[in-house]
Parts: C-alpha cells; sequence; structure tokens
C-alpha cells in the first residue's frame, strides 16, 4: 500500500513538473538567438563618458558611424553617403545616407550628428580634441549634409570620424548627445543594427540586443566596422560570466555560442571538443606596458630607465603572460603593432639581443641610483598585470634595485596611478597595463606615445624629439613619408624610454561550431555570423 | 540571540497563558524589530567610513585605461567623488531615512531596483540550500548519535569534516565538471525563476545548493549529534525505551525536539556564513543574485550599491536571529521573553 502511495505521488509529482516547465529561451536551439559571452561586465552604455572596450563593443551594435575602418584599418563611409574636402584639408562636408532612422522611428539628421561630434570631441584626447582645437565652425547645412570648418590642415578627418579606439564617435539623437559629456546618458536610442531591451537588462548578468527592423545596412559586404551590417540574429543575448572556467564549462555543455576571451589555460581543452571551434580574436593583439614614471627619481633619470630597458627580457613577460603557447606572442622592438602598415624596429637594438644586467647596474651606478625603494603598484586582480608585475620584482632585483610590490586590485592601481606626488608619499614609480593594438597602428588613438609632460598619459614623459615626431606624422603627405616619420618616432621613443613594450600577444576566442562567420577583427563582429 | 529565560507566574486558565505568552512574544519581537534600526545605522555608518577610507576611485575605473589624468578628475567632481566626507554621508544618510538607497555610479540604475532584481536568485539559492541541509544535516546527526561510536558515526563525521575543509569553489568546480559536463544532468551554470517552470528552476539549483550547503550541512550534523548524544543519556530517553516507544519516535519526536534549540542557535548563526558562500557559489555558476552585485560593486568602487547590499544583509541577519530567539520557545516552551 505504502509503496503504491509513493510511486502515485512521485509520479504526479513528476508530470506537475513536466507541466510547469515551459521552454526556455536560452536553452532552446534556436538559430534565431545568440548566446554570447563577452570579456567583462556591461555595467553601462555610455561609449563617450566611459572607454571601456566592452562599452564600445556593444554600442557597436546599438550606434551606428559616420565611417567605420576595416580590416586594413582604412575609414570607409558608413552612415556618410559621401564627402568632400577642400585641398587644403580644412573645409569638411559630409552628407548623411537617406532613410537614416533611430530605434524611436526619427530619422538621422545633420543636427543629430552635430550634437553627438560636439560630445565626442569634449572626450576624445587622442583625435576629438585635436580637431576641437583647430575647429572654427560645425554646421548644419540642411537635414542631410553638415559642415566641419577648421583653421589648420587635418587629412586625417574620416579616420578620426570612423576609429575604432575608444571613444569612437557614435550617432546618437541630439537631445541625448546634448548630455554634459561627463555625466552618463539615460536614454540607449541609436540608429544601429540592434536596439537595446532596456527593460530585460540585469547588469553584472544579461544585456539582450533585438534586431532593428528599421535598419538600412549599406549594399556593400560587411568588412569588420565597415560595410553592410546585416544580422541574422531576432535577439542577441550577452551573458555575464565572470568565471572564465564556468564560461568555458557552459560553451562545452551548449549553454553558450561564443565566448569572446576563454582563458588561455582552457584552450587544450577547448581544442579537444569537436563541437567547438578555436581561433585567434584580435589579429592586431595587445602590446604589454612597463609603465614608468618620469616625474620622480630614480625614473626621472633617462640612465635608468635606459638600465632597466637593457636587462629586460619580453620573452619572459610573454612567457608569464600567455604561458608556453609561442603562436600566441611575439617579441616587440618597437612601439606599434606588428603586421600593420606603419610597423618598425628602428631603433628597437635595446630590447633585443643578450640581457645585459652587468650593464645595468653599472648604468644605474652611473646614475647615482643608492637603494631607495622602487614602488612597484602590482592589480593582482588582472592575471596579465599581475604576470608581468611578478616578473617585474624579479628583474629589479636582479639589477640590484630595491623593489616595494604593492599587490592592489585594478580600482586601487587605477586611482593611485593618477597621483603625482612622490612615491614615498603615495605616488608610484611603476604600474603594468597593456594597450590594444589597434590603438597602436599610428600615433593618433596611442595616448600611451604621448610625451607632452603634463598633459601625457600616467607616467607623464616630456620628450620634444618624440612630439616633434607625432606632429609631423600628422601632416605626412603619404604612406612612404608616414613610415619614414614613424621609424624616426619608434627610435626617439625607444631612447627616451616612454614606455617598455613587454611584448606583442594575442589572446583566443571559441564558439560553438554550428556558427559561421565569426571574424578576427579587435571587436566582436555579430554581422554575418549565423547559427545552423 | 536569545535572552534569558524568564520563569512567569501561572495565570488562572490555558487560553489566558496563552494570550500572555503571544503578547509578550509580539512585545518582545516589536522590541527586536525596533532594536534593528541603531544596529543597521551603525552598520551604515561603518560601511560608509570604510569605504571612503578604502583606496580605489570609480572614476578611474569608468574612464577607461586610456582616459587622461584630466578626464579622471572630471568625471570624479560630476559624480561628486571630491565632497567632504561629512557632506557625502549627509546626503546619503538623508536620502536612506527616506527609503532612496540611491543610483548606481555605473549603471545610472536606482539600487533598489538593482537588488529587486538580484534578490529572487539568491532568496531562491539560499531557501533550496537551507531545505537541502536541514533534511540531510539533521538525520545525519541523528543517526551519528544513536549508532554513536560505529562505522555510520565516523562515516557521518568524516563527511562532517569534508564538508568543513574544501572549499566552496572546488566542490562547485567538482559539482559542475561530473554532473554537468561529464554526465550531461545538469546545467554548468545560471538561473532559471520560477516562472519559467518547476523544473528548469530546480535544475540550475541543484548543484549550487549542493556546493554552498556542504559547509552549513557538515556544521549542523555535528552540532546535531553532540545535542542528541548529550539529550540520549537523559533519564526520560531510559524511561521511553522501557515503556517501548520505538525508536524512530524516541529519536525524531522526543530527543530530537529536545535538542533543538543549540541546532536552532547554530542555525541562525550559519546563516552569515550562507551569505559569504553565496558570494562565492553565485560567481562560480554565474547565479545573478546579490553575491555577485556585491562582488562587482566592490571590484568597480560602486559605493551606493555596496552600501545598499551590506544595509540588506545586515537587516536580514538580524531578522534571521529575532527568528531563531523566537523559535526556542516553540522548542522550549519553559523559555520566555
Amino acid at each position: 500500500m505504502f509503496r503504491r502511495e509513493f510511486l502515485k505521488t512521485t509520479g504526479a509529482a513528476a508530470m506537475a513538473a513536466g507541466t510547469l516547465a515551459a521552454p526556455r529561451l536560452s536553452l532552446a536551439a534556436d538559430s534565431k538567438v545568440l548566446r554570447f559571452v563577452p570579456q567583462a561586465n556591461l555595467a553601462n552604455l555610455d561609449p563617450i563618458w566611459t572607454t571601456q572596450y566592452v562599452v564600445r563593443n556593444g554600442s557597436l551594435l546599438i550606434w551606428d558611424t559616420l565611417f567605420g575602418v576595416n580590416d586594413q584599418l582604412q575609414p570607409q563611409p558608413q552612415m556618410v553617403e559621401s564627402y568632400e574636402s577642400t585641398p587644403d584639408f580644412k573645409v569638411w562636408t559630409f552628407k548623411l545616407r537617406p532613410g537614416l532612422k533611430f530605434h524611436d522611428g526619427e530619422p538621422v539628421l545633420s543636427k543629430d550628428v552635430v550634437a553627438s561630434m560636439t560630445r565626442w570631441m569634449a572626450r576624445d584626447s587622442t583625435m576629438g580634441v585635436p580637431i576641437k582645437k583647430r575647429l572654427d565652425a560645425l554646421e548644419v547645412v540642411d537635414d542631410r549634409t553638415f559642415r566641419v570648418k577648421l583653421n589648420q590642415s587635418y587629412p586625417r578627418m574620416p579616420f578620426a570620424l570612423g576609429k575604432s579606439s575608444t571613444p569612437c564617435l557614435f550617432i546618437m539623437p541630439e537631445r541625448i548627445a546634448a548630455t554634459d559629456p561627463f555625466k552618463q546618458i539615460t536614454e540607449y536610442v541609436g540608429s544601429g543594427p540592434m536596439r537595446f531591451k532596456r527593460d530585460e537588462w540585469v547588469p553584472g548578468a544579461k544585456a539582450i540586443f533585438e534586431k532593428f527592423d528599421g535598419y538600412v545596412p549599406r549594399p556593400e559586404k560587411a568588412n569588420w566596422l565597415s560595410g553592410g551590417k546585416r544580422i541574422s540574429f531576432d535577439r542577441i543575448e550577452w551573458q555575464i560570466i565572470p568565471d572564465a572556467a564556468t564560461a568555458a564549462g557552459a560553451l562545452q555543455a551548449g549553454e553558450v555560442d561564443w565566448v569572446e576571451t576563454p582563458s588561455n589555460d582552457l584552450i587544450p581543452v577547448l581544442k579537444q571538443n569537436s563541437k567547438i571551434a578555436v581561433d585567434i580574436a584580435d589579429p592586431l593583439g595587445n602590446i604589454g606596458s612597463f609603465r614608468i614614471n618620469h616625474l620622480h627619481p630614480p625614473f626621472n633619470d633617462v640612465r635608468v630607465r635606459r638600465a632597466v630597458q637593457m636587462a629586460l627580457s619580453q620573452e619572459d613577460y610573454m612567457g608569464a603572460v600567455v604561458g608556453s603557447d609561442e603562436t600566441l606572442w611575439k617579441t616587440l622592438p618597437g612601439f606599434f603593432t606588428p603586421d600593420t602598415p606603419l610597423y618598425t624596429e628602428a631603433g628597437g637594438a635595446p630590447l633585443t639581443g643578450k640581457r645585459d644586467y652587468a650593464g645595468a647596474k653599472k648604468l644605474l651606478a652611473e646614475a647615482g641610483y643608492k637603494d631607495e625603494p622602487i614602488i612597484l603598484l602590482v592589480a593582482t586582480d588582472v592575471a596579465i598585470t599581475k604576470a608581468q608585475g611578478d616578473v617585474t620584482a624579479d628583474l629589479l632585483k636582479r639589477i640590484g634595485m630595491n623593489v616595494q610590490y604593492q599587490a592592489l586590485d585594478w580600482g586601487t592601481v587605477g586611482q593611485r596611478r593618477a597621483s603625482k606626488e612622490p612615491p614615498d608619499k603615495g605616488g608610484w614609480h611603476i604600474f603594468h597595463t597593456w594597450h590594444a593594438g589597434a590603438d597602436c597602428v599610428n600615433p593618433a588613438p596611442y595616448t600611451a606615445i604621448d610625451s607632452s609632460g603634463p598633459t601625457a598619459w600616467f607616467g607623464w614623459p616630456k620628450s620634444d624629439a618624440v612630439q616633434e615626431k607625432i606632429a609631423a606624422w600628422y601632416s605626412a603627405p603619404d604612406l612612404a613619408a608616414e613610415k619614414a616619420i614613424i621609424a624616426d618616432l619608434n627610435k626617439a621613443a625607444m631612447e627616451h624610454v616612454v614606455y617598455i613594450p613587454t611584448g606583442w600577444f594575442k589572446g583566443y576566442q571559441a564558439w560553438r561550431t554550428n556558427l559561421s562567420g565569426i571574424t578576427k577583427a579587435p571587436f566582436p563582429l555579430f554581422w554575418d555570423v549565423t547559427k545552423a | 540571540m536569545g535572552g534569558d529565560p524568564k520563569g512567569r507566574a501561572p495565570l488562572r486558565g490555558s487560553r489566558g497563558r496563552r494570550l500572555l505568552v503571544e503578547h509578550t512574544m509580539l512585545a518582545y519581537a516589536a522590541r527586536r524589530i525596533l532594536a534593528t534600526i541603531p544596529v543597521v545605522l551603525l552598520v551604515a555608518l561603518f560601511v560608509f567610513s570604510l569605504l571612503y577610507l578604502a583606496p580605489g576611485d570609480p572614476a578611474a575605473i569608468i574612464a577607461g585605461d586610456q582616459a587622461t589624468p584630466a578626464d579622471v578628475e572630471r568625471i570624479r567632481a560630476s559624480l561628486g567623488l571630491d565632497r567632504p566626507f561629512l557632506v557625502r554621508f549627509g546626503d546619503w544618510f538623508f536620502n536612506v531615512i527616506q527609503g532612496d538607497l540611491g543610483t548606481s555610479i555605473f549603471t545610472n540604475l536606482p539600487v533598489s531596483h538593482m537588488i529587486a532584481q538580484r534578490i529572487g536568485p539568491t532568496l531562491s539559492l539560499m531557501t533550496f540550500t537551507l531545505i537541502l541541509s536541514l533534511s540531510t544535516a539533521i538525520p545525519m546527526g541523528v543517526v551519528a548519535a544513536w549508532k554513536h561510536g560505529s562505522w555510520i558515526d565516523r562515516a557521518v563525521m568524516m563527511t562532517a569534516v569534508f564538508g568543513f575543509s574544501t572549499p566552496v569553489f572546488v566542490i562547485g568546480y567538482l559539482l559542475a565538471y561530473i554532473f554537468a559536463l561529464r554526465l550531461d544532468w545538469l546545467p554548468v551554470q545560471g538561473f532559471t525563476p520560477i516562472d519559467q517552470g518547476l523544473w528548469p528552476f530546480i535544475r540550475n539549483l541543484i548543484l549550487p545548493a549542493v556546493a554552498l550547503g556542504l559547509i552549513y550541512m557538515a556544521l549542523i550534523a555535528r552540532i546535531t549529534r553532540a545535542a542528541m548524544l548529550d539529550v540520549l543519556s537523559q533519564d526520560y530517553v531510559r524511561t521511553a525505551k522501557a515503556k517501548g516507544l520505538g525508536q524512530g519516535g524516541i529519536l525524531f519526536i522526543h530527543a530530537l525536539k529536545n535538542a533543538a534549540v543549540p541546532i536552532a542557535t547554530i542555525v541562525g548563526i550559519g546563516f552569515a556564513a550562507l551569505i559569504g558562500g553565496a558570494v562565492v557559489t553565485e560567481s562560480v555558476f554565474a547565479i545573478p543574485g546579490l553575491g555577485r552585485l556585491t562582488v562587482d560593486a566592490i571590484l568597480r568602487r560602486d559605493y551606493p550599491v555596496i552600501q545598499g547590499v551590506v544595509l540588506l544583509f545586515s537587516f536580514v541577519y538580524v531578522l534571521v536571529n529575532l527568528a531563531v530567539d523566537l523559535l526556542y520557545t516553540v522548542f522550549d516552551p519553559r523559555i520566555r521573553y
């Protein structure tokens, strides 16, 4: 009797569970839904207010750009239908494509572009601010035409308006773009191929994008950020999975379709799975950075910077950052991204050949270094900075420096590095980071090479020779001239030791093999991706 | 925790006694709830001060790695982070007493909205863990005490030691590897709300609840065993045996009820461990709960979110302890407040 009652009860419970179990969209094998694990949490969606790459990547779905770079890093018209400039590159006139619409149904007009450009110019120190400094007028000609008048030549206007480094110029409705550039926008209305489902957004957990039927793609095939951005999904679900092992597990179990930055440690496991494809994510990779504070002793003496440079082994750094997979990294005796048109190794000798510890010690003695503590800030919660910091601590000890390794989290390093105080009063000597290869293809988006002193990036290097070369590049008439200038720039930056590149490294991306059309790029590209 | 038991003069009639007991219980509960207010306010001040003194800068994180120092400064000013401590605390406190926990620095969403979004998964996980732990650990402790010194006792204690000594994340990864990746029985990660189906809801919670509950289970099983050992040596248990009562009746009706006070105490204390464990479990199993919200907020220095979540946790913890105190009177009618 008891047995029968038990069976009846459990049977009824099982049936009830079956009845209650509604189909779950994210588990369904739905070819119209893409489940993507981004590199980080999408905590907000204002690509001007913040320069985080994950925000830029999400914004590329929501907002469109006037120009977009292709895989040769050449700007191509995107929202722009046609454009022209005067021969001196001082007056630029642009005409928008017809039929462009925002997600709220309003047409994209020149006034929206002017407002968006104004906000962008206030925040983009690499290209926006220089344009603003040269600006005579930014004016609406008609609903689809706008004009930029400058008091100096600026041949790189299309690149500036379409560059992929953050902050990019995204075109927003005028009412949104009118927001103070140092305050966050409150509406996410764009004219890109997907609209943001704010009502389903759970920051730190998921972000949902829904296809925008009113989007008008260009007729050309998509090529990175240019061409027709045709999306085959009705819905793209960004699932935030902070733990790398969990993300890899979810990919193996088919719970997600695509992981943007799987951990290198787990790549061998993923490669063994026949349902998972693994490939390089960003062909432009990243440049590791040994960032030095030029304001305070002993690193305000170029001999001390050179001492470290001659002893630094990029192999050691790359081994610690990337591991044993040598296809993922190479040494970099220069500051610019390998395999791009302006790449050069001119002046890179101090970073090649046998490392010279004895020479470094001698140079330190000449410079009068007397065992002062060297404050090394290490963000231990970020694997790449932690690995670099560990190698640096060892390197400095080898050359006889008294290193003080300060283990912090990235939030604290972000605060400390802004301090210009002496290192013994809350300042610093060294911290580590890395620069996206896409930002190091030429001097325009490359904040880390700026050597303007007080207004330069953290570390505040000052070198007139470097600055002269950067200024010359802006006026270079052709690629040959650019190459010659960049070679000189590389040499000058290496001599001054603006910072020390610790090597060039790449990372993987991984996806389920039922996806096709995934492109190698510095950002995840969702157009032309399909799911079987 | 519980106040000292106070003897009360017996009233005439059982109804009168019951009414008096209920009245004093309600008054006690009301007093305790009122007493939570200064506790929560002190926690608020403490957390605010701690965050103020802690290093880190949300403006630098917002501005991103390529931002200039001047940009970082302007963002800091726009967020009001350059104002003096007392001004910031005063503003925040004034809003909190009006029920406004503020707005997240990063998402620009109200903190109360973010907590509301995340509380469901955490409550589900904790409730499921609690049910799983209590329904497993108490019988384990009871049986271990009953079979004191036997291999069953040793097995239960070994399980408890394992539960104590193994970190939650290790258990989590192990469970996910075996039951999700190898056997494909359960999902690796995620959370499904109950309105999308009972089984999908439970499916997603099983592994995290086991991982989170193991330490809790170990704690309760050990305390249950110890309390039961004490109770089982009492005269009335021997009398019950002599009267021919069944083993099950003696253990689970008579003995367990008398051993319940220390068990209830440890359930309450263990709740704090559960909150701490939820932070790790939610990260390992990608559950969008309050634990992950807290970790994200701390890493980003999202002060209003940290303050809001800590306030909530401290309030809940005080309430749980109140509930435990009140439960004492259920298990032991001699206890009065």
